[in-house]
């Protein structure tokens, strides 16, 4: 079965009087262990999609599937525990938080858990996953100490620490000048080669769509066949 | 814990802005602290002013005595017995007994010049004057422990040497008035048709009267206390026959608050033949006057309270926009709502407890040097100098350092829902 299954997504938004449609019936399946890119012009609506597959926001119709499960319908707040345990982010602006240092900003979404582990578990979780992104030595950094490829390792350690099922990353090199794109893009390749995490990713950027193993086009909120 | 750790983190983050709330609420707990220390040494001083220097911690009287005592009803009185007094004296507590008598009397002052012969009358302005007074009769001995403060008030004289001396201690503003003067000590008493003349109906309705001069003056202490003179119990007894008789016995109580205590042990002891009262059930304008400071405290420290939170919800405001994407973040990665509410919430109880402890500390800091030193100012209608000792209950302590925090985070309500509700789709969007 696909861990995720998108049938005849649509998004609109309400601005006033026009409404301006975001999606118009997106059909997506995406099975694990996919390394998936998502292109398309600005404005074509990756952001849109990849929102609704994170469960940040809703689609305005349309059946959507993860893992098994219908979220389609599902409150924001109520879907926490499917962001916090299936779902790992990565942002074109990193989005680490200012006032935590490297190891508490990979640990943050275990941390924030009703049962969270021990702490000293959770740190041995976090020094395997800073080795495993290249940042064993900036565990006690602040993100403001550190450069854009830096912050952005940082953040995919965030987004695996809870052994998400997927792990969504928009436009996640946009911020990055071309080497770093590289070596962003080669780190993730290297995760789903061999720790098998699904990755679905948006991105403009012609060159590193060739490294993906299957690249998807949108366009005015359709996918082109 | 991981939410304790986050909410300092971010309030030292900004810290201009903490330190200015911070500062705010140090000066609002300050200020509050030292108004509550100075009422609290203000409404002491107007006890003290009337429990020892007039009434008395708990006072003993014949049952139905205190519903008739506008009349200062004689025939309400009792047998003075030592067995009497030691059984009150033997109460936990007591420290002293006096004996008493209230009663109402007249004064008349001697006329200025003799009697024409020719059968005329003296032009007024020379005639002798005669007022009523509301007499206590004490036992100076006794009296010197009940309500000691009373004879430390005593100006241009001594309080009776004796108790059946020919003496009358009057209010100094009202001798003034009668144009009286207190007898300047040793020297020779004046000629008896110069004395004054202390006439009170007995309880048959009989005027009687003796001889007496101004032994003493004694200045206002409260108000409405200008017409009282005190008199020695032995000579108010001959004057009233009613030798060997009282109608009130005054106890000096130790520690103060065991007052209610002593009350329903003395009551319990002497029977229902007897009433007894706390200082506060005699004078309750006391209760109504520390009342209305109170409700007025409150009134300051209530809008006090709320000028400092303000500035808490709007520094709050202020950090909740600016962290608009962080938040975003948050919910993103799984943080649940009322996460975000208990985030926020807990910087305001943080920046609470830090400015409610210090604040509160400073506060009792000042009071409790203030206390030491003491602030000369007189009690409201009192013409007697008192020094204000300001001070601070436990209560008000426990009341300030669970209130400030618990205010705190309350202002921090509104923020933080407004916070817990950003969706993240637009707040991961933002700059
Ligand atoms: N909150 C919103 N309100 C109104 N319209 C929106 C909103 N978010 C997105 N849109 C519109 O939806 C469409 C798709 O936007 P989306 O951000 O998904 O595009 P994108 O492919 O991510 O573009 P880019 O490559 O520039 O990031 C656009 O026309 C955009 O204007
Ligand atoms: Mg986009």
């Amino acid at each position: 079965m696909n861990l995720i299954e998108l049938k005849g997504i649509q998004k609109s938004y309400e601005l006033g009087k026009t409404t301006v449609t975001a999606l118009r019936g997106v059909d997506l399946s995406i099975a694990k262990g996919e390394f998936t890119v998502i292109t398309g012009p600005s404005g074509s609506g990756k952001t849109t999609l990849l929102n609704i597959i994170g469960c940040l926001d809703r689609a305005s119709a349309g059946r959507y599937q993860l893992d098994g499960q219908d979220v389609s319908n599902r409150d924001f707040d109520d879907l926490a525990g499917v962001r916090n345990q299936k779902i790992g982010f990565i942002f074109q602006n990193f989005n680490l938080i200012p006032v935590l240092d490297v190891a508490e900003n990979i640990e943050f979404p275990c941390a924030v858990r009703k049962d969270a582990e021990k702490p000293e578990v959770l740190r041995q979780k976090v020094e395997r996953l800073a080795e495993a992104v290249g940042l064993k030595p900036y565990l006690h950094h602040k993100p403001d100490e550190l450069s854009g490829g830096q912050r952005q390792r940082v953040a995919i350690a965030r987004a695996l620490i809870t052994g998400p099922a997927l792990v969504l990353a928009d436009e996640p090199t946009a911020n990055l000048d071309s080497a770093t794109s590289e070596q962003i893009i080669d780190l993730m390749l290297a995760l789903n080669r061999e720790q098998g995490v699904t990755f679905l990713f948006s991105t403009h950027d012609a060159r590193v769509v060739k490294h993906a193993k299957r690249a998807l086009e949108i366009r005015d909120g359709v996918m082109v066949p | 814990m991981a939410l304790l750790k986050l909410a300092v983190r971010n309030l030292r983050r900004n810290r201009r802005r903490s330190t200015i709330t911070l500062a705010a609420m140090i000066i609002g707990t300050v200020a509050m602290t030292c108004l509550r220390g100075f009422i609290n040494g203000q409404q002491r001083v107007i006890i003290d002013n009337q429990v020892e220097g007039r009434m008395g911690a708990v006072q003993v009287h014949k049952r139905g005595y205190i519903a008739n005592v506008l009349t200062s009803p004689l025939a309400l009185d009792m047998a003075d017995t030592p067995e009497l007094r030691q059984k009150l004296a033997k109460i936990p507590g007591v420290v002293a007994v006096a004996p008493r008598i209230e009663f109402g009397a007249m004064l008349s002052t001697p006329d200025k010049k003799p009697q024409p012969d020719d059968g005329s009358l003296l032009p007024p302005a020379d005639q002798g004057k005669t007022s009523f007074i509301m007499a206590t009769a004490i036992d100076p001995q006794a009296e010197a422990l009940v309500t000691p403060l009373r004879n430390s008030f005593i100006r241009g004289g001594k309080l009776f040497a004796s108790v059946d001396a020919h003496d009358i201690v009057l209010n100094d503003d009202f001798a003034r008035g009668l144009e009286v003067a207190v007898h300047p000590e040793g020297t020779p008493l004046p000629k008896v048709e110069q004395q004054l003349a202390l006439l009170a109906p007995d309880r048959d309705g009989a005027l009687n009267g003796e001889n007496v001069v101004m032994g003493a003056a004694l200045p206002s202490f409260s108000p409405g206390d200008r017409r009282i003179g005190l008199v020695p119990l032995g000579t108010a007894q001959r004057i009233l026959r009613m030798e060997g008789r009282v109608t009130e016995y005054s106890l000096a109580v130790s520690p103060f608050d065991a007052a209610p205590r002593v009350r329903d042990a003395a009551q319990a002891a002497l029977g229902p033949d007897f009433e007894v009262h706390t200082w506060s059930e005699l004078m309750p304008f006391i209760g109504t006057l520390t009342n209305t400071q109170d409700f007025i405290f409150s009134v300051i420290s209530g809008v006090f309270l709320a000028v400092v939170l303000l500035g808490i919800v709007n520094a709050m405001l202020m950090t909740v926009l600016e962290r608009v994407r962080e938040i975003g973040t948050m919910l993103a990665v799984g943080m649940r709502r009322v996460q975000i509410i208990q985030l926020f919430v807990m910087e305001g109880l943080v920046i609470g407890i830090v400015g409610g402890l210090l604040g509160i500390a400073l506060g009792y800091l000042i009071v409790t040097l203030a206390g030491h030193i003491g602030i000369p100012l007189p009690a409201p209608g009192a013409a007697v100098p008192s020094v204000v000792k300001p001070f601070i209950t436990p209560l008000y302590l426990v009341s300030a350092l669970v209130g400030v925090p618990v205010g705190a985070s309350l202002a921090c309500l509104w923020p933080a829902w407004r916070a817990s509700r950003l969706r993240p789709v637009e707040a991961l969007q933002t700059a």
